[in-house]
């Protein structure tokens, strides 16, 4: 044994072996292992019950990443797990939002059909905010619409949270002059250093601001808030002062540490809507019947005088359109008195009105009145209603209506030629009948020349070429006969111009 | 996303708000309206969002408001480069912001580059980048050196 083990052995005696346990159990990693596991749950249940926070702090993130990844690597188990947790959550949640959101287009509805819902749209038109939004305004009493958690230094918003469908905004610049403005009334009015900006109006929004000793909560509200509000306001602040204290101390522009603020602020972002005492009285106020159906009488009303003038009308213009189509009428107006349909114009008394075809259109003939100058029209139509009425056409002369004009055509007997020359000459003279294919028919003229004369040699007879340019049909008959009868030939076939007789006098 | 406050500072009429406003929303008014107070104006820059603080000009008699200085991560000192006592006062604006909030990064903008008057020759930007400031001719009418300008204030901030 060397001195330095004999010095050993007198300074630490029988204790020698305990050491060599100690230092092979220290060796041991097995050992080791199992020691801490035997320290460690009791280590922890005494740092929790005397409060201090070492352990956990330490463990806070290795849990957390261990979480993170064993929820990546099996998502689904955990998602099991969790489910009898959050399911009930959830749905009720979804319950809650579809309730709120039955309960707003409820109130939608309701003020759509008063007289406040006409003065909405008129506002919603004049002022270009959305109907709906206007709508929820009137039945709110107060909305928190934003909330920026902004720190004092930079004057920069560190979170900030929007309630639903409020007007979105810048929210840096918004936390920004909310900061500028503080200091601006800070610096002007000379105020004491613990003296902030509390309270902003604009119109029906209100700006409430709470303060901390590094941060300040920003809370922009649409409508009165209960005062109770701002307590809450200054319990959230605090909150995230005290949860946030490193970040808010070390606040470099960094937003993202903040994210985990939002959950102690979210409840705040809350609305009430008026109570329903004061909404029934609103609605008995209102009394939506009357005014809806004043609005109906009147929309009833137009839609009648509309129909009825686009009745009125049409039939006017019916009577006039087939009126303008007949001829013999000329309807300069055609309107509407003591329930009649009064036409006024000329009319030839000969015209056929078209009556059968009005009726088809619903206008009978006891509709109308004809307030008209009586004329003889000279239209064609007339004119060949008229000559076929007057004259009775004999076989082998027709009436015709071509290219505007009357032509009456064919080989006429000469007794008929005889008893209607006069009118027939007069029609032609006035250029209201055209002759120019109208002859004599030759058979006609050697009958009647016959009939009379009974010693009369007809030589020769024969008919000029009728053509549309001809005055008229001429028969030249070329005959014998003494100086007697030939005076009393020439005496029988005067005025007759379509006959012409040369004679050998015996 | 990283926000930084940087604030305009500078004599009365030297630019700052039309220099802002050309880089923020790219426009330019031959209009002078004055700013009362401050006005505030948000781009992104890359990965910053800057908040642009564009104080009101400092005068005989409105000294700057040193208030809307503080939490600044960067200033931007502009100047009018057709008046040389704008100039000339940088260094008396700078020692203000330094006392409020210290040592922050800072540029300089002399505006107005381009105007026919120039006054400002080359030994006063040496100088002037001598104390370790960026010196930019910005034109806030013509958009010279604009973003350059800002950019390099983000830059700055960064380091």
């Amino acid at each position: 044994m060397s001195q330095l083990d004999e010095l050993r052995q007198i300074i630490i005696g029988d204790n020698s072996a305990q050491l060599t346990e100690l230092k092979q159990r220290i060796e041991n990693v097995e050992q080791r292992t199992k020691d801490v596991a035997e320290v460690l749950s009791s280590a922890i249940e005494k740092e929790l019950s005397s409060q201090q926070s070492g352990i956990v702090d330490s463990l806070q993130k290795p849990v957390t990443l261990g979480l993170k990844k064993a929820i990546r690597s099996e998502p689904q188990e955990y998602a099991e797990i969790l489910y009898p947790v959050m399911a009930p959550s959830i749905r009720r949640a979804i319950s809650q939002a579809i309730s709120s959101m039955m309960v707003t287009i409820n109130r939608t509805i309701e003020s759509a059909t008063t007289a406040q819902g006409l003065s909405l749209r008129y506002e919603s038109l004049r002022t270009g905010i959305p109907y709906a939004e206007l709508a929820l305004r009137q039945t709110l009493l107060y909305r928190v619409e934003h909330l920026y958690l902004i720190d004092q230094n930079t004057g920069m918003a560190m979170t900030t949270l929007h309630a639903d469908n409020a007007q979105s905004l810048d929210s840096d610049a918004v936390s920004a002059m909310f900061s500028a403005i503080q200091s601006f009334i800070h610096d002007s009015f000379s105020v004491d250093e613990g003296s902030r900006l509390t309270d902003l109006k604009v119109g029906d929004q209100n700006v409430w601001v709470v303060h901390g000793a590094s941060a300040m909560l920003a809370c922009v509200i649409r409508g009165e808030a209960p005062v109770s509000l701002r307590q809450e306001l200054y319990d959230a602040l605090d909150m995230v002062r005290t949860d946030f204290a490193n970040e808010i101390a070390e606040y470099d522009g960094d937003a993202a540490k903040f994210m985990g603020a939002r959950s102690i602020l979210q409840p705040l972002l809350r609305s009430e809507l008026k109570q329903e005492d004061s909404a029934t009285e609103n609605k008995k106020k209102d009394k939506p019947v009357g005014p809806i159906l004043f609005s109906l009488g009147v929309l009833a009303a137009l839609t009648w005088l509309v129909v009825h003038w686009y009745d009125s009308y049409s039939r006017l213009s019916t009577v006039k359109h087939f009126l303008d189509q007949t001829p013999g009428i000329t309807a300069n107006h055609v309107i509407h008195d003591d329930g009649k349909i009064v036409v006024q114009g000329l009319k030839d008394p000969d015209a056929i009105i078209p009556y059968q075809t009005l009726n088809s259109y619903g206008i009978a003939e006891s509709d109308i009145r004809f307030a008209t100058v009586p004329v003889r029209s000279l239209e064609p139509e007339m004119e060949l209603a008229r000559f076929t009425n007057e004259f009775s056409l004999p076989t082998g002369v027709s009436l015709y209506k071509k290219d505007g004009k009357i032509y009456l055509e064919g080989d006429a007997p000469y007794e008929w030629l005889k008893s209607n020359q006069t009118r027939i000459l007069n029609l032609a003279s006035d250029k209201r009948l055209n002759i120019s294919r109208l002859a004599a028919d030759e058979q006609s003229v050697r009958a009647a020349i016959n009939a009379r004369y009974d010693s009369v040699r007809i030589n020769s007879m024969t008919s000029s070429i009728k053509t549309e340019h001809s005055k008229m049909g001429v028969v030249n008959i070329e005959l014998e006969v003494s100086s007697k009868e030939f005076a009393s030939l020439v005496s029988s076939f005067s005025g007759i111009p379509w006959v012409k007789i040369e004679a050998n006098i015996k | 996303m990283i926000k930084k406050k940087v604030c305009m500072v500078g004599e009365f009429s030297v630019g700052k708000t039309s220099l802002t406003q050309k880089f923020v929303n790219n426009v330019f008014s031959e209009t002078y309206l004055t700013t009362i107070g401050v006005k505030i104006d948000t781009v992104q820059i890359e990965d910053t969002k800057l908040v642009i603080w564009d104080i009101a000009g400092r005068d005989s008699l409105s000294p700057i408001n040193a208030s809307y200085l503080v939490g600044a991560a960067g200033v931007v000192l502009v100047a009018d480069g057709t008046r040389l006592q704008t100039v000339e006062s940088i260094s008396e604006i700078w020692s203000t912001v330094r006392e409020k909030i210290g040592e922050v990064p800072c540029v300089v903008a002399l505006n107005k580059a381009d105007l026919e008057d120039w006054c400002v020759d080359n030994t006063t930007i040496e100088s002037l980048r001598d104390r370790g400031w960026d010196v930019f001719e910005t034109s806030a009418k013509d958009g010279v050196m604009v973003e350059s300008l800002f950019h390099k204030i983000v830059e700055k901030t960064k380091e």
